[in-house]
């Protein structure tokens, strides 16, 4: 039952992930941590971090978290459930392109959902900030990997492999 | 038509060296499939890769299951999703295990706690990318305040957030 529920909420979510690989993090937070507990506030965090280092988008930290609900299976339908939506709406509008471009309701709503994904992720990052930066090591942690994201061209996995090093040697 | 084991294998290849951001994945696309195998043209590549930015889901994933069926129709789609998707998954379920396993080790819970910073950090890093490119005018600052305090202050289901904007997006939207 679980695992259906779970499987639910992947496919809702990736059907929903509009602006980037990150729209999804609310929807899950939410469902997960906040409503089932399945997943602690750190797991979930954990969790982006994994799906960071992995190659790929996003979306593989799906695997993490069916792991954690359903073990292998759970990863497994986790996956499934994630990329579903992804393969059924991508091959219609493939299939019907030149009709899929001139649909005006379908560029109003994403101009609407893209903008609200990003107001989303900045409720989502204040309540993860608040679990995760306690102190002026993390803090300082933060503002580096801010700043080397996003004014380098250093890949984001080095950048999470880099901190767990320091992690390591600082606490 | 191309067999299906070797779209798989070449997504598996593609999937598996996705480092680097969208980008220099659109440079390795290109250069695997439309200059060294010339499976698809450059036309039929960027049809693919603006299909992979106006869907929902993974905007890369989306590119190569566009490419996928236009090479060997769903079945072309679906070799196309398990190559891209498989390594990381591997990977995933592998460091799943491991976290699980380790979770209570001192050495490990001083390397996530500086992770769990950093993953603040891009997380911030790309809200910042997303703002200053979607949030340009007073119709989408509107919906990223209201949404922000819809989720922050009321606690409303991000679900059913996004659904409204979807539905504001029509009314705000429709003469674009």
């Amino acid at each position: 039952m679980d695992l259906l529920k779970m499987a639910g909420i992947f496919f809702i979510a990736n059907a929903l992930t509009i602006g980037g690989g990150y729209a999804m993090v609310p929807i899950l937070q939410q469902e997960f941590v906040n409503h089932y507990h399945w997943l602690s506030n750190k797991e979930f965090i954990d969790a982006i971090a994994i799906g960071q280092v992995t190659p790929g988008p996003l979306t593989v930290m799906n695997a993490f978290i069916g792991f954690k609900v359903g073990g292998l299976t759970g990863a497994l339908v986790a996956m499934v459930a994630s990329y579903l939506p992804c393969v059924i709406i991508v091959t219609l509008v493939t299939k019907y392109y030149l009709r899929y471009k001139e649909i005006w309701a379908v560029r109003a709503s994403f101009a609407g959902i893209k903008p609200a994904v990003v107001g989303l992720l900045i409720a989502v990052l204040i309540f993860l900030g608040q679990g995760s930066l306690t102190n002026l090591t993390t803090i300082g942690i933060a503002v580096i990997s801010f700043a080397l994201l996003t004014f380098t061209k250093i890949d984001p996995s080095l950048i999470i492999i880099g901190s767990g090093i320091l992690g390591a040697l600082l606490f | 038509m191309l067999t299906l084991k070797k779209i798989f294998l070449v997504f598996l290849k593609i999937g598996t060296f996705s480092f680097g951001g969208v980008y220099s994945m659109v440079a390795f696309f290109e250069r695997e499939l439309v200059y060294k195998r010339k499976w698809i043209t450059r036309d039929e590549f960027l049809e693919s890769f603006a299909i992979g930015q106006m869907t929902p889901g993974p905007p890369i994933i989306n590119t190569g299951i566009s490419i996928g069926y236009k090479l060997h129709k769903l079945w072309g789609a679906l070799a196309a999703t398990v190559g891209q998707a498989f390594t990381g998954t591997v990977l995933a379920i592998l460091l799943a295990a491991f976290y699980l396993h380790m979770k209570d080790n001192p050495l490990l819970q001083s390397v996530m706690k500086a992770v769990a910073a950093a993953v603040v950090g891009l997380l911030a890093s790309f809200i910042y990318k997303m703002l200053i490119t979607l949030v340009t005018d007073y119709r989408s600052a509107t919906l990223a305040v209201a949404a922000f305090l819809a989720l922050a202050i009321f606690k409303l289901n991000p679900i059913g957030i996004l659904l409204a904007a979807g539905a504001l997006g029509l009314v705000l939207y429709r003469r674009d």
